[in-house]
């Protein structure tokens, strides 16, 4: 019963292989990061595809999605996912480049339930529309917010505030 | 000096003090300043403290305090413990509403009071008295238990200071009228408009439109 944590025993390098033979060029710049994880890039397009392919991987399926990142490099926004595996007891970080005045990204919470929530949030704060998620509304600021707090060109208007 | 009663006939207080509001103010003032039912309302770090001066090591109790009640309507004073966020302050003033006169404000730490370190944050309210009126300001990052209670302390001053007396009122001073209907400084009309008779609320919103 269960999943006993790190009972595939690979090395980064060897699970890295093994993955780059599996998805080829779906994850860009496969790399390693001392000490746990895997870090690439993928297409926006690809990323609900790769995800799903990596939850069903068998033995080394990256079972449980830890978080949804979205970062703004003012250039481009980045959407950052953190899988993690509990058989390797590995990590694995998809960087996925989405366009700042379009932000939409494809959602991946049919495949991690996880995800919902965090899409939310990275919604509410940075702006990016998650296609396909089944209620995307503000999770932390009220409804009626205006703007979306953590980009970096944000500006706090009055109509936000109406007690002061 | 106007006759309180003429403008308000239902008022349920003396006009002058005598005998009976001076015992009367008395044991009402020890009983309400000596057992205060403060309100659950821990929003951040501060409810650490709050807490902590619950338990045995600082023990409200020794001040009759200590019963903290989980619904507005049977609490008195609300301990605001931590930052208000935008998000929070209309359920913050319902709230304050739903308690029961009468009722005070403590306004706990230095979120609560100004915004704190949290000032310029984009969904922080810059002070819990924007949003319902404080009686108390407790500085402190978070304030320890003997801040709490030196603050409790003054409060219970406060209430001690409270009578059944009607404040006096002097002729045409239709704002302290107006404030002991209950109405607030926007029930006034502005100074020549008014002709004998003190503006309702209805009047007022209908000048706005």
């Amino acid at each position: 019963m269960g999943i006993e944590i790190g009972a595939v025993k690979l090395t980064l390098d060897e699970l890295g292989t093994r993955l780059q033979g599996e998805f080829g060029d779906d994850l860009v710049d496969l790399r390693v990061q001392e000490p746990d994880t895997l870090v690439a890039r993928v297409d926006r397009h690809k990323l609900h595809a790769v995800a799903a392919k990596l939850k069903g991987l068998g033995e080394i399926a990256y079972d449980s999605c830890n978080f949804v990142a979205a970062v703004d490099y003012v250039t481009h926004l980045e959407t950052v996912y953190h899988l993690y595996s509990y058989s390797t007891n590995t990590y694995i970080e998809l960087h996925v480049e989405i366009d700042r005045d379009n932000a939409v990204c494809d959602t991946i919470c049919d495949i991690y339930p996880a995800a919902n929530w965090h899409e939310r949030e990275a919604w509410d704060m940075m702006g990016v529309r998650f296609e396909g998620h089944p209620d995307l509304r503000r999770i932390l600021l009220k409804d009626d917010w205006i703007g979306h707090p953590l980009r970096k060109d944000y500006v706090d208007l009055v109509e936000n505030h109406p007690n002061v | 000096m106007a006759r309180v009663m003429d403008h308000y006939p239902k008022l349920e207080r003396f006009e002058h003090p005598n005998i009976v509001t001076t015992t009367a103010d008395l044991v009402f003032n020890w009983a309400r300043s000596r057992s205060i039912f403060p309100f659950t309302y821990g929003i951040a770090c501060c409810a650490i403290e709050m807490l902590s001066s619950g338990f045995a090591r600082f023990d409200i109790a020794r001040f009759g305090w200590e019963v903290f009640r989980p619904t507005p309507r049977q609490c008195d004073l609300m301990i605001v413990a931590g930052t208000v966020n935008e998000k929070m302050a209309p359920v913050l003033k319902r709230l304050y509403d739903q308690m029961s006169e009468p009722k005070w404000v403590i306004s706990m730490g230095a979120c609560a009071t100004s915004g704190g370190p949290f000032y310029d944050g984009y969904n922080v309210v810059n002070g819990v008295d924007k949003i319902v009126p404080v009686d108390v300001y407790i500085p402190g990052c978070p304030p320890r238990p003997e801040a709490l209670f030196h603050g409790m302390l003054q409060l219970q001053k406060k209430i001690q200071k409270m009578s059944f007396v009607a404040p006096r009122i002097d002729e045409g001073d239709e704002l302290a009228l107006a404030s002991l209907r209950g109405e607030g400084e926007r029930a006034v009309a502005p100074a020549g408009q008014t002709d004998g008779r003190l503006p309702t609320n209805a009047a007022e919103s209908q000048e706005v439109q």
